[in-house]
């Protein structure tokens, strides 16, 4: 276990050098200067400027070092823990940084904590009796809310309940401070999708392993039913089921992009928008780092608590 | 007062009826005469303003103190005012900084900061008097010497502000004979361009006619700081507002607040008269959001409603929709320098093949008006109006089969929806009308600030155009030769002296007379498909007074109050 983990630090390690190093050498183009003073100038403003005024716009931005200077001055600040300025924004990258991601993160916190049990159960009740009504009603309200993409289901959901019926705001910017009414429609739009999705694995587990040998014998030995399905069958029917868990988180990451650019809610996805739109480079490498972080740790997560409920497996 | 001479034959023209009202109150205006004063030489009531030396309109009996009012629109940074690019920066900026002149509502302009403005008669010498009694925030007394030192900023070509292709900042700088790295000519500021007479006047020297002083000062990036500014604004603001900045959170909120006490402790007295909100408090919401915000309840007032919103606007019980003409526009133009826009017989099948009307029918409804091609719109007082051309597509194809293309031709038009979808719409209707002819037009849709990188470099573009109250203003920015927002890259001799010629001229039949040659030259060179002039359409709920639609979208909220 403890090899595992070095290895996935190390090989985290070096995927954020290598991005680093590509979104640097991405952004510096003679493109993304000029998108940088069309940003701040406006487009007629830049054509109004000479060649040699412009030049010195970018000298005094500090846009115009060389590539590897720049670099290297960027790592060097980000190992003493100093990640920049938003040139969007005007504050500092960790403070931008820590308010999305707490944001995202009281989101993330809330579709786990509904999602979890909401999916796993329904999940196991509709492969514990396949073909059974319950069980094709759960599927197929499963399949219904996996097959809408995310943005329509933002958009029905803020016509019937925003709208329409007027019990939450229709967007998420929470502009008079923090409220759960406004964090209903962003919540409803995640969690429809991932509970689908949740369920539909969990059956098809569920349905795999109570058609197995060992079920079938359990019953026949005369256990009691309940057991047979709490001892027997579900430590082995939630493997897949825990192990699409933890890369949900990862997954989440880019879901949120949709969903809190929809809603204007102030978080990670929306940051994360915001800065490639605008080309703020340093929000953009610091989001970076904080999705390769993410990816992998929730992939270390995953591995353990494979090793933990699948003895056969071992890492080593 | 000492009336400007041209004055009496201004008079004479209304008498005699070579002028309407409107254009009346608009030239006096333009030379110096206060709108109330000019209001009634035109024998009408002026609208109701607080007083003949104020630029506001009068309090409403019963405005209410107190209260903030939310607006929503994209919180935008607030660093130099005068290198601005987007309304929202103004927006925020407004109760904060002010302007010398102020363009109202009504597109009449009215002196602000300064008191009054002169201009000699051949247009060139313009002499402001500053207002006296005006506060800055840190308690210093505004002077000629702060106005001259803002000007002087604005004029510099050094700052990359939009404010150079204004006419009036344009004409105080020259060439210096010399070229840059990319061979376009440098410019520097004149020497004596901008004067301080005494510590109330301010005296212009300008290096051509200017017919446009008074507007120019009222454009959205020309809101006075003080000489000590330092960007970014919002770090230090320091202006002659009746609000200060608390907070900026760009991308998420604005919140100014009523000044009571200068930066050194004394009261502060607010020259423009009475205020009324406690607060104004921006919230972000991105464009197509901000209607669902109002509908909610989460904002009074927005920045702009979408066209394409309006039936949901409609739907909100007690919402106030205000709308005003405006000469913003859409120019899909062509440059007339590259192949095969540099064959005038492909732009004319294009232009021929194109429906102006059926294309803003299709975006606006009944909503704004027809334009025909040449940039000056029907709201502008030299507007000479040229007949409709009718669409032609046997005549269009016609025209290709002479410059070669008897089997049609591929183009490719670039849009950047800068101001919204809408534009996309225009162009893709476009693409409909000239398949008829022959022409198979493909619409290549970039994102907004990626447009701005390439908006005067692509052959065939879909550029908007914003309001200017006068119609030679964007003539001599988009179409002289070699002016720096020249997208179309046209140059015709007979053209620039031409409008140069109407820029001189005070008389508004000759002027107007002047401009057919303008417009014919521009029209019969099909270097524009220019569909339509929108109009504008804002936002509020039943509770908001005082807060007008704009024609250039400038957001005036120092006399809004809330009931």
């Amino acid at each position: 276990m403890g090899n595992l983990i070095v290895r996935r630090v190390t090989q985290m390690l070096l995927i954020m050098l290598t991005v680093s190093l590509l979104l640097f050498a991405i952004f510096d183009s003679d493109q993304f200067r000029e998108k940088a003073a069309v940003a701040e100038l406006g487009g007629f403003g830049v054509a109004t400027l000479s060649a040699d005024d412009y030049h010195e716009w970018l000298e005094k931005k500090g846009l115009n070092e060389p590539f590897l200077a720049r670099y290297g001055r960027w790592l060097e600040s980000v190992l003493h823990g100093d990640m920049g300025q938003s040139i969007e924004k005007d504050i500092a990258v960790s403070v931008l940084l820590k308010e999305s991601l707490t944001n995202t993160g009281i989101l993330a916190f809330f579709v786990f904590w509904i999602m979890i049990p909401v999916s796993l159960t329904l999940g196991v009740l509709a492969g514990m009796n396949t073909g059974s009504p319950l069980d094709r009603v759960i599927s197929i309200v499963a399949v219904l809310t996996t097959s809408i993409p995310q943005i329509a289901t933002a958009v029905l959901l803020t016509v019937i309940l925003a709208l329409g019926l007027g019990w939450v705001p229709t967007k998420s910017a929470m502009a008079d401070g923090w409220s759960f009414r406004g964090l209903v429609l962003p919540l409803l739009t995640l969690l429809l999708y991932d509970i689908g999705y949740l369920v539909r694995m969990t059956r098809a587990a569920m349905t795999e392993v109570m058609a197995s040998q060992y079920i079938r014998t359990a019953v026949l030995k005369g256990l009691p039913y309940r057991r047979v399905i709490l001892r027997h069958a579900l430590r082995n029917a939630l493997i897949v089921p825990v192990t699409l868990i933890f890369l949900e988180l990862n997954g989440l990451l880019s879901q949120v992009v949709v969903v809190e650019v929809f809603f204007q809610y102030a978080g990670f996805g929306r940051m994360l928008f915001d800065a490639a739109n605008f080309g703020d480079l340093q929000v953009l490498q610091a989001a970076t780092l904080v999705a390769v972080c993410v990816a992998v740790g929730s992939q270390l997560l995953s591995d353990a608590a494979y090793v933990f409920l699948n003895p056969r497996v071992r890492f080593t | 007062m000492n009336e400007h001479s041209l004055l009496p034959r201004l008079r004479d023209q209304l008498h005699s009826g070579r002028m309407d009202r409107r254009e009346f109150i608009r030239f006096a205006t333009l030379l110096g005469v206060a709108a109330g004063t000019a209001y009634a030489m035109a024998g009408m009531s002026a609208p109701a303003m607080a007083s003949s030396t104020l630029p506001f309109p009068a309090a409403e009996p019963g405005a209410k103190r107190g209260g903030k009012l939310r607006v929503g629109e994209m919180v935008a940074r607030m660093e130099d005012p005068a290198t601005y690019n987007w309304n929202e920066m103004a927006n925020q900026t407004r109760p904060i900084l002010e302007y010398l002149t102020l363009v109202g509502p009504d597109n009449v302009v009215r002196p602000m900061l300064i008191e009054s403005w002169k201009p000699s008669a051949d247009l060139k010498t313009w002499t402001l008097q500053v207002r006296s009694g005006v506060m800055w925030h840190n308690g210093e007394e505004l002077t000629a010497e702060h106005v001259a030192w803002n000007i002087r900023r604005w004029s510099d070509p050094a700052l990359g502000s939009s404010n150079l292709g204004l006419s009036t900042f344009a004409a105080l700088t020259e060439y210096t004979g010399d070229r840059d790295s990319k061979g376009r000519a440098v410019r520097r500021p004149l020497k004596n361009g901008v004067e301080v007479q005494d510590s109330r006047t301010v005296r212009l020297n300008l290096a051509k006619p200017v017919l446009s002083v008074a507007e120019d000062c009222g454009e959205f990036c020309t809101l006075v700081v003080h000489p000590s500014f330092k960007p970014p604004l919002s770090h230090n603001p320091i202006g002659t507002g009746p609000y200060t900045l608390v907070e900026l959170r760009v991308g998420d909120r604005c919140i100014l607040k009523r000044i009571t006490k200068t930066t050194d402790g004394r009261d502060f007295h607010y020259w423009g008269g009475d205020v009324f909100l406690d607060e104004i408090h921006f919230h972000h919401y991105e464009q197509e959001n901000q209607t669902a915000a109002l509908a909610s309840g989460s904002v009074d007032a927005i920045y702009e409603l979408p066209v394409e919103q309006i039936e949901l606007a409609r739907s909100i019980p007690g919402a106030q929709i205000l709308s005003v003409e405006t000469a913003q526009t859409l120019c899909c133009r062509m440059q007339v320098d590259v192949k095969p826009f540099n064959d005038i017989r492909v732009r004319r099948a294009v232009v021929k093949a194109a429906d102006n009307g059926a294309i803003k029918k299709l975006v606006f409804g009944e909503h704004g008006s027809v334009a025909a091609n040449f940039h000056v719109a029907p709201i502008h007082p030299e507007y000479f109006p040229l007949p409709l051309q009718v669409r032609d597509v046997a005549g269009a194809r016609q025209l290709l089969k002479e410059a070669g293309y008897e089997n049609g031709i591929d183009l490719n038009i670039v849009v950047g929806n800068n101001d919204g979808p809408w534009q996309q719409a225009a162009c893709e209707a476009l693409r409909d009308q000239v398949k008829e002819a022959g022409i198979n037009l493909a619409v290549t849709v970039v994102p907004a600030t990626k447009f701005w990188e390439i908006w005067t470099k692509v052959p065939f573009g879909a550029t908007s155009w914003a309001h200017r109250p006068l119609g030679t203003m964007a003539l001599s920015q988009a179409y002289r030769t070699g002016a720096s927002w020249n997208e179309s890259h046209f140059s015709d001799p007979e053209f620039d002296k031409a409008l140069s010629e109407a820029e001189a001229t005070i008389d508004v039949p000759t002027r107007k007379a002047r401009m057919q040659k303008v417009e014919t030259i521009l029209r019969d060179a099909a270097v524009v498909i220019q569909p339509m002039w929108r109009p504008v359409f804002i936002l509020a709920s039943a509770r908001v007074h005082g807060y007008k639609a704009h024609p250039a979208r400038q957001m005036q909220l120092t006399k809004v109050w809330m009931s």
